[in-house]
């Protein structure tokens, strides 16, 4: 009789992908993840709004809960066990640096380094899509293929949390830099070429992670990225880590809530055994905040969910 | 462990003849992807030129699981000439376009296994999964030039095998 299982022993694996999703820090809102729903994505193109982080390296995961025995009785002896703390790390390196890896990697707020040649802001025209940017055909001319834009409303003075899609900074007392929040907004994409004639605008090579610009908003050059050591800002994310076994199995884990734990820090990996050439990768150690979990009410820093390879037993 | 050898080469095959149909090999009276065995073949005086050639070699057990698992390396072998058109001058670039595709070939690094005794062939429970290619130097024999690269296949063994 042909047999219809097989026992799986453990996942073997040979890398962890990480995703990134954007926590509404205005609410405190994390995205949560359900793998029964979401689990057999494609990791190439994972189900919004989570946005992949490439493939991670060195991934290690620490518990720092902690429990404490109640103790009753002559002589005392253990009733029952309570826990005193929660508390998770999570470190990693990033195999790539874009603006989100170095903007998470990093212990404080992350900054666009705007171009001082491009001058100010471009107003953006009505029809704009996520990867069409109208703009007059004077400010179109002052772009040019290749460049990386970033799009967002003048800061005028509002206080609190800015930037789109994600919050890039807390503003606590109000500035005078109309660019200020270009400066932090994580709305970045490249330019794939410039049109200044008929309908003048940016094509972008990829959707802006806001999507559609709403009104207000401008697009103006930046030339790289900037972190600082110190500031008062804490990133948070939700993350999700993906490991994908031989056998088709997956084991997830997932942290809503993600804050980097230390400051910004490179890790040296060398290209070949006896040679001088080194890969610079981002590392990062992260702690997880607490959520409430919607099913129970319980508090709880992180999931591990494991989807077993087909016909294995369980 | 043969349904996994046999799973290995049938993958790699078929995703050649995707990658490159134009490479192919007369085989018996049979033109087929260029990929063969060297085992299940008439035994070569020369490997010959512009084919993958597998050769099984290590073989490890491990039976401290649920499932025993089963590691065997491979050598796959290649060379070419260049071509005739211009004189083997373009034997190097030959060699490149063999490295990418045994990269593309080996992508993504599992396949089902399947027994292949049995026609149609069946489908099995578990899949035949790998490790990254290690390359070995280009070497060079007259006009010849050839490399070699080693993969670990690992699989499990089912009820029956």
């Amino acid at each position: 009789m042909a047999t219809s299982s097989f026992l799986a022993p453990a996942p073997v694996v040979r890398r962890v992908r990480g995703y990134f999703a954007a926590v509404n820090r205005g609410t405190g809102t994390p995205v949560l993840f359900d793998p029964a729903e979401m689990g057999g994505f494609a990791l190439d193109s994972p189900p919004a709004p989570w946005v992949s982080l490439g493939w991670i390296k060195n991934f290690t995961r620490k518990a720092g809960s902690r429990t404490a025995p109640i103790l009753t009785g002559i002589p005392a002896a253990v009733l029952e066990q309570a826990r005193e703390t929660l508390d998770a790390q999570v470190g990693f390196q990033f195999l790539s640096w874009t603006k989100l890896t170095m903007a998470l990697a990093t212990g404080s707020q992350h900054m666009n380094l705007l171009a001082p040649a491009a001058g100010a802001a471009a107003v953006i025209q009505s029809g704009a899509t996520a990867t069409l940017l109208p703009l007059l055909a004077a400010d179109a001319a002052k772009f040019s293929a290749g460049r990386i834009v970033a799009v967002d409303v003048d800061y005028a003075g509002q206080t609190g949390f800015v930037g789109s899609p994600v919050s890039g900074a807390y503003v606590k007392a109000a500035l005078t830099d109309v660019d200020y929040v270009r400066r932090v907004t994580f709305n970045v994409a490249t330019v794939a070429s410039v049109a200044t004639t008929g309908l003048a605008g940016l094509t972008l090579t990829d959707a802006l992670p806001g999507g559609v610009p709403a009104a207000g908003m401008k697009v103006q050059a930046l030339t790289g990225f900037v972190d600082r050591e110190g500031g008062s800002f804490f990133q948070e994310w939700s993350a999700l880590f993906v490991m994908e076994g031989g056998q088709g199995e997956r084991v997830f884990f997932h942290y809503p809530r993600l804050q980097a734990l230390g400051s910004a820090v490179e890790v040296a990996s060398s290209l070949a055994k006896n040679g001088t050439l080194e890969r610079v990768l981002l590392g990062g150690e992260f702690r997880a905040l607490p959520v409430t979990d919607p099913l129970d009410g319980e508090r709880v820093v992180c999931y591990r969910s494991f989807l077993p390879a087909g016909k294995a037993l369980i | 462990m043969q349904n996994a050898k046999d799973s290995f080469y049938v993958a790699l095959r078929t995703r050649l003849a995707a990658i490159n149909p134009e490479r192919t090999i007369l085989l018996r009276s049979a033109v087929r992807p260029g990929i063969v065995v060297e085992e299940a073949e008439a035994p070569f005086a020369q490997l010959p030129a512009d084919v993958f050639v597998l050769r099984w070699l290590g073989l490890g057990v491990d039976q401290d699981l649920p499932s025993t698992m089963v590691a065997e390396e491979v050598e796959v072998l290649y060379s070419t000439l260049g071509t005739q058109s211009f004189g083997g001058l373009d034997r190097g670039r030959a060699l490149s376009e063999m490295d990418e595709e045994l990269v593309a070939m080996l992508t993504p690094f599992w396949t089902p296994k399947l027994n292949y005794t049995a026609t149609p062939a069946t489908v099995m429970l578990t899949k035949v999964f790998w490790d990254e290619p290690v390359f070995g130097q280009a070497t060079a024999l007259r006009d010849r030039l050839s490399r070699t690269a080693r993969v670990v296949v690992y699989s499990y063994q089912e009820a029956g095998e």
